[in-house]
């Protein structure tokens, strides 16, 4: 019993950490002339209901796919939809032809390897994969 | 030399259709294709009293299943083309086209369709058949009752930032042929003509009001021989210029509907109230309304819904015609042709979801029925998913 306390109480100090420290950082390509955006701008840009950035240049947000740990916390802390809402809010624009899902771009390197090569792509990634190829306009602490 | 030919041409779509599927994003530009399915029924508490909601059986049935494919392809850079192609059980899974439209982004936030469209009456018109999508296993069946789902036509939708708040605004104009059936049975088919409506959203993060007017010069044709014989001994009696007032040509119909829609995550609630009324008929005024609210605790949403119909039946049809031995048939036959389309109904329904996996829903619901015909309990379960 003390054992199985113990790890759980081990497995609650991992979990805790896991979303302490992961921090997910939205990020652009380095040419967008945006330097920043605020949880408003962002929550517009991927629930469809903005299509182009503050100051016009056209948008294409990207998801990671689904179970990641970042798209996770990205939904809970900028959309405010969990898993299944996120999908039942989506399902309901897109069976109406009123909009279509960001696509999903895989994990934290391959979203940051798309965003890099496009200008136009908005996406998010845990900060510790960030690097110069691209550039951090807000950040979900 | 022809043989070859052809089998280059093979080799080159195979290689075209290959490249497409190695580069997912070009694929994905082009043709996209999203699935919806419901599958489930449900039965009565007791047989002898009124059915409800199609179900009058003791015994389980899973009879209600559906399952639906949307396919859109962008023809251009501005032009997409839809179609939403469902089956249903009821319909013994004949595929029909229920939406095929073209649409024009013809700016940021505005675009144009033209084709079969789905009439936006009711909050959650456009994702009826999504059951995913919503709470319940179906919507209300007091307020979601008018078969006139879809629309032949055009119509023009834009959504736009007011401050902070986000507004949808959508105008169409069309019109529709149906076959459909009254709640008691009776069939019918309905023309409307000159049908067009617009419907307005207005919202923040957590909650989206809706209202929306439609109307249309409707005809139907009932399908019943009571009623029948009765504008027949209407036309031939010296009150024949009373059929007018009775039959269902070319009169104009009225739809109204306000809602409120409320998820904070944690709180979901939900309202609608709708009136119908074709002047000049035998139809009786639907009015009809429903609040829902619910509870998120985990994966599981547990929701209670009041719902009513309470319609007011035309009043005077018999006016201006003498009683007396001779006309009582008559003056019987008008006053119960109208009360044959009334609806009086309360209803309170307890439902889960659970969000089993990721796009699918376990649903359960019990529904309390008071009908002034009579009483009656439903149980019903449906397996929700979109793909």
């Amino acid at each position: 019993m003390k054992k199985l306390l113990n790890s759980l109480a081990l497995l609650f100090v991992l979990v805790a950490a896991n979303l302490a420290f992961a921090e997910v950082a939205v990020i652009v390509h380095p040419s967008l002339g945006v330097d920043s955006l605020t949880e408003d701008d962002v929550s517009r840009l991927f629930l469809g209901k903005a299509k182009s950035f503050p100051g016009g240049a056209q948008a294409v947000p990207i998801n990671q796919n689904e179970g990641s740990a970042s798209r996770d916390k990205f939904n809970e802390a900028v959309c405010k939809k969990n898993a299944s809402q996120y999908k039942a809010y989506w399902s309901q624009l897109v069976f109406t032809g009123k909009g279509t899902p960001p696509k999903d771009g895989g994990d934290d390197a391959a979203v940051k390897s798309l965003i890099a090569a496009n200008p136009n792509m908005i996406g998010y990634v845990d900060s510790s994969v960030v690097d110069a190829s691209v550039k951090v306009v807000y950040k979900i602490p | 030399m022809m043989l070859i030919k052809n089998t280059h041409k093979k080799h080159g779509l195979a290689l075209a259709v290959a490249t497409m599927m190695l580069t997912p994003w070009a694929l994905a530009a082009d043709v996209n294709v999203s699935g919806f399915l419901s599958v489930g029924g449900g039965m009565v508490d007791d047989e002898n009293s009124v059915s409800y909601d199609g179900y009058s059986e003791e015994d389980l049935t899973f009879d209600r299943n559906l399952l639906g494919l949307q396919v859109t392809g962008q023809v251009s850079e501005k032009i997409s083309a839809t179609a939403q192609l469902i089956a249903r059980s009821e319909k013994d899974y004949e595929v029909t086209a229920e939406w095929a439209y073209l649409t024009w982004q013809a700016s940021d936030n505005g675009k144009v369709r033209a084709g079969r469209l789905r009439t936006p009456l009711y909050m959650y018109s456009d994702y009826l058949d999504v059951g995913y999508s919503y709470p319940w296993i179906s919507a209300p069946n007091e307020v979601y009752y008018l078969p006139f789902n879809n629309v032949d036509g055009v119509d023009y939708y834009v959504t736009g930032a007011l401050g902070s708040f986000d507004t949808s605004f959508q105008a169409y104009f069309g019109s529709f042929d149906s076959e459909f059936a009254f709640e008691d049975g009776t069939e019918g088919f309905a023309s409307l003509r000159n049908q067009m409506g617009v419907a307005a959203t207005f919202g923040k993060d957590w909650w989206n009001f809706r209202a929306a007017y439609h109307q249309a010069d409707l005809t139907v044709d009932i399908f019943s021989d009571d009623l029948t014989a009765l504008v027949a001994g209407l036309a031939a009696s010296p009150f024949a210029s009373k059929v007018a007032d009775i039959t269902i040509n070319e009169d104009k119909a009225t739809f109204g509907q306000i809602g409120l829609n409320i998820d904070t995550g944690m709180f979901v609630a939900a309202a609608e109230h709708v009136e119908f009324e074709v002047k000049d008929t035998l139809l009786a005024k639907n009015v009809r309304d429903y609040v829902m609210v619910g509870v998120r605790v985990g994966d599981f949403l547990f929701h209670v819904t009041g719902s009513k119909a309470d319609d007011e039946i035309v009043e005077g049809l018999a006016d201006g015609i003498p009683a007396s031995p001779q006309t009582q048939p008559l003056i019987n036959g008008l006053n119960a042709a109208a009360a044959a389309r009334d609806v009086d109904r309360e209803v309170i329904s307890f439902g889960t979801r659970w969000d089993v996996a990721s796009g699918t829903a376990l649903k359960f619901q019990v529904d309390d029925v008071d009908d002034i015909k009579g009483e009656q309990k439903v149980y019903s379960v449906a397996l929700q998913a979109v793909f």
